[in-house]
């Protein structure tokens, strides 16, 4: 697989992935150029070892973790005029409100439920995150409970 | 609402541009080269100056051995710190990236712990060794001096000792201390959620 293919196929999952963690288009932008300059990098490293797919959603989730949490943003209200608005909005608010829920959670949660979202086998997410694949199931399905109450609580 | 809310069918559907793989190559070598610019920088300056100092052993042959020691020391200084900084700078540019998360933050955590040594204990130590080797270096030509010529020369230099190591040191320490301690705490925050 050549890097522009790379790019073209796993852009939007890498994306999906970073602005699940941060829930900032500009910000996720970066992260999703940062994971890919590294995977620009690394890919003569690459060895076949693992599937690309793992490969690159790992190099994603350590580009997110290895990140310093950013304090506070700056409150909308202090932008320039008419910035605020200009961030792109989703036409579904579902889609809105699940990243937002999503960027709520502790780090590590987002990162599974991002990769379970994204389709990843149970066993891949263990094997990016490092953890047991039970341990991977009890958290997914923890994390899957919150964010329905979330959701459930919002309509109401 | 149900309980069985089909969050992928939302997840997948946020808009998304992809942006040209060209602008990444891009910043991809700018980036190579920079970090390559500010490694090969630290070593040509330290190593030049090493040079320099050696060259004045040979050339003007000093008759004390406290100006030979003042130059081995400097010297040494300045090969111990740019060794570490040496094998720790591409230990932070490549840290392996293949790893899981777990393991991943464990060797951040070790990396950056190095590094708040090389910024601290190592830094302290150079500037020791540098102000001592100078010191040194310095007596044989005072001495020759008059008096207050002599007091001059060793004020200034001891001026513009305090001044990086009561001003400056610990300006730059703390900036990239609080970055690291910071950065650190988070790690390990980050650990502590995946254990629990």
């Amino acid at each position: 697989m050549t890097f522009e293919e790379i790019h073209e196929t796993y852009w939007p999952k890498v994306y999906r992935q970073c602005i699940g963690y941060i829930n900032d288009p500009d910000a996720a932008k970066d992260l999703a150029q940062e994971t890919f300059i590294k995977v620009w990098q690394q890919l003569p490293k690459f060895r076949n070892e693992s599937s690309i797919g793992t490969w690159i959603f790992r190099i994603a989730v350590n580009t997110c973790l290895g990140q310093i949490r950013k304090d506070k943003k700056m409150p909308k209200s202090e932008l320039p005029m008419g910035m605020a608005e200009e961030v792109s909005i989703d036409k579904e608010p579902e889609v809105q409100f699940l990243y937002q829920c999503i960027s709520e959670l502790p780090e590590i949660e987002r990162i599974i439920i991002s990769l379970e979202l994204e389709n990843l086998k149970q066993k891949e997410i263990a094997k990016i995150v490092g953890l047991s694949e039970s341990n991977v199931r009890v958290k997914i399905h923890r994390i899957k409970g919150k964010l329905t109450k979330k959701f459930q609580h919002h309509d109401r | 609402m149900t309980d069985n809310i089909d969050f992928k069918k939302y997840w997948n559907k946020k808009k998304i541009e992809t942006p040209a793989p060209k602008e990444i190559i891009k910043k991809a070598n700018e980036y190579k080269r920079k970090t390559r610019f500010k490694l090969i920088a630290a070593n040509l300056v330290l190593l030049a100056t090493c040079m320099f100092i050696s060259f004045i052993w040979f050339y003007y042959q000093p008759e004390f051995l406290t100006t030979k020691l003042g130059i081995v020391l400097c010297i040494v200084a300045m090969l111990v710190y740019l060794a570490f900084h040496n094998t720790l700078a591409p230990l932070l540019i490549n840290h392996s990236l293949e790893l899981d998360s777990k393991a991943q933050l464990k060797q951040l955590i070790t990396l950056k712990r190095k590094q708040r040594f090389q910024q601290t204990t190592l830094l302290n130590g150079y500037f020791i060794l540098l102000s001592l080797g100078l010191g040194l270096y310095m007596y044989e030509y005072v001495i020759r001096m008059t008096l207050p010529w002599a007091i001059f020369s060793y004020g200034i230099v001891l001026f513009w000792i305090a001044i990086n190591a009561f001003y400056f040191r610990p300006k730059i320490i703390k900036k990239q201390q609080t970055k690291l301690n910071q950065l650190i705490a988070q790690l390990k925050d980050l650990n502590e959620q995946l254990t629990s």
